[in-house]
């Protein structure tokens, strides 16, 4: 079951560094939501993702860490200090390392993750194929994981850990090596798992953001420097012409709100929905 | 008759023996007959062509290696009849005779290993080392050790095709070949371990030592106990009469 996930004045150092790479971040994303964690590179996105999982206080425990974060009923004070899979899964940003590379099949490789569970039977093959025809590389199962296609690879490494069925799913840049074809089923994907899990991701550019999420962030430099739904975003949108560079969606957006008034930013999110 | 992974390393083990205990005319037909276990014995075949390859090349760099140590022995050791004298240097027959022991020691020693990983899949070696009781968390490191090893050929030709794509001349002879070699073998090795580290953590991330573990495999019944069995004996045998010999000497 989907679970909320809350940070509260959220701040982290990563040892030895001067400038915490997070500071004082507040944010709630309520269950069943999407979440979009924006900006740009080293604005914090992935160590905020890594705070949540539970393997950066795992690989950095001597980090500074204070604030709080909740995952449903539970609350870590000021992070959790243990990986949480599979109650939260965390997919890294190359999809290439999230391949184990022992497993001779797709198919094997997603079973993978159900073993070291030790929830796998012969009739959770089934599963796994319905996931793969879901995702829409049904086609794939017997082929080696070491010689797919970048969005092959993408497509396989978020199956090997939505097959645990998380409570909580953290995607590390998900729309890397992927077409517009496998974005729009990705896009479909977050709209049919979540009823299930919460899902966070992170991204540079905002269409796909604007697209899916019902929560968005901008981070900057470890600061947050906005928080709300898309509306508010586009309202704000030229705040953060510097950090978020997505120049047709803004210039689009610019031209419509001139011309037709700011209500017309309604029609563009109804519009971007169906695209 | 199929060999299981057992049998395999019995075989191995009982080749090192020889290679410590017994004299050249013997290895030298040792290695010959391993050459043969590749071609005859189906738990000997190389599971993939690269596998094949390898040892294909193995054997012709070998064969280059047994001249030239047999060569500097007979130079540079004199004792014996002077076999050959060419351009004023002489080869000794002691000489000779030592570089043919140390060579062909060197070859069975590494040809047994090369054979035993060439024909044996990783994922066989693992599951056979977690049935006799191997952790988990050393599994994996191996995992990802052999799967670096595996995937080094094709880095390497992808950083030199990047390079040739620039236009620089990476495979136009065994010298830049080796220079480029050289050049990219830093940052090759860096970024290797740096995405080892990076699957070990998706690993973890995926509960590999969470509550669960990596699963033992089902044993498989062995049909070659017997020969493991007579492998070992015959080692132990070797070993002692060595010693024996040694002793009486």
């Amino acid at each position: 079951m989907a679970h909320r996930v809350i940070l509260e004045s959220f701040s982290y150092q990563y040892p030895g560094q001067v400038t915490p790479a997070l500071a004082d971040i507040s944010l709630a994303v309520p269950k069943g939501q999407c979440c979009a964690l924006l900006g740009p590179t080293s604005a914090g996105k992935t160590t905020l993702l890594q705070s949540i999982s539970g393997i950066l206080h795992k690989h950095h425990a001597s980090g500074f860490a204070s604030g709080k974060i909740v995952i449903g009923d539970e609350s870590y004070a000021p992070l959790p200090e243990e990986i949480q899979f599979p109650k939260i899964a965390y997919a890294l940003q190359d999809p290439y390392v999230q391949i184990s590379g022992v497993r001779e099949t797709v198919l094997d490789e997603i079973r993978f993750t159900l073993e070291n569970l030790g929830r796998w039977d012969s009739s959770t093959d089934d599963s796994i194929l319905s996931l793969l025809r879901h995702l829409g590389i049904d086609h794939l199962a017997e082929r080696k994981p070491t010689t797919l296609s970048g969005g092959e690879t993408q497509r396989v490494a978020l199956a090997t850990i939505l097959i645990a069925e998380p409570d909580v799913l953290l995607l590390d840049e998900p729309l890397t090596a992927l077409d517009y074809v496998a974005q729009d089923r990705l896009s479909d994907l977050f709209k049919g798992i979540k009823e299930r899990s919460t899902i966070l991701f992170t991204d540079t550019h905002m269409e796909f953001a604007l697209a899916v999420a019902d929560v968005i962030v901008v981070l900057e430099k470890g600061r947050m420097v906005f928080s709300g739904d898309r509306k508010g975003l586009l309202d704000h949108i030229d705040s953060f012409e510097s950090i978020l560079p997505s120049h047709q969606w803004k210039e689009l957006i610019r031209t419509v709100k001139v011309s037709q008034g700011p209500e017309a930013t309604e029609a563009i999110l109804k519009a971007m929905e169906t695209i | 008759m199929r060999l299981d992974l057992k049998s395999k390393l019995a075989s191995v083990f009982f080749l090192w023996v020889c290679a410590f205990t017994l004299d050249w005319p013997v290895n030298a037909t040792l290695i010959l007959l391993a050459i043969l276990l590749r071609y005859v014995v189906p738990g000997f075949r190389p599971t993939s062509q690269r596998a094949a390859r390898s040892i294909v090349a193995f054997m012709s760099y070998s064969t280059l290696i047994v001249l030239i140590v047999v060569s500097l022995n007979a130079v540079l050791l004199p004792g014996g009849d002077v076999l050959l004298i060419v351009g004023g240097i002489g080869f000794h027959e002691s000489g000779a005779l030592f570089g043919l022991r140390t060579a062909c020691r060197l070859v069975l020693l590494s040809l047994s290993v090369l054979l035993f990983f060439a024909s044996t899949p990783i994922r066989e070696f693992i599951r056979f080392l977690q049935g006799t009781g191997f952790p988990p968390q050393l599994g994996l490191v191996l995992l990802l050790t052999l799967h670096f090893l595996e995937q080094l050929p094709d880095r390497i030709n992808q950083i030199f095709a990047a390079q040739e794509a620039r236009g620089s001349p990476v495979r136009a002879n065994v010298v830049s070949r080796a220079r480029a070699f050289v050049s990219i073998l830093f940052p090759l090795v860096l970024s290797s371990i740096s995405e080892s580290i990076d699957r070990g953590q998706a690993l973890e991330l995926r509960g590999f030592l969470g509550q669960g573990q990596m699963p033992v495999f089902e044993n498989r019944r062995s049909d070659t106990s017997l020969l493991t069995m007579s492998l070992i004996l015959l080692s132990i045998a070797l070993i002692i009469l060595r010693i024996l010999n040694w002793l009486i000497a």
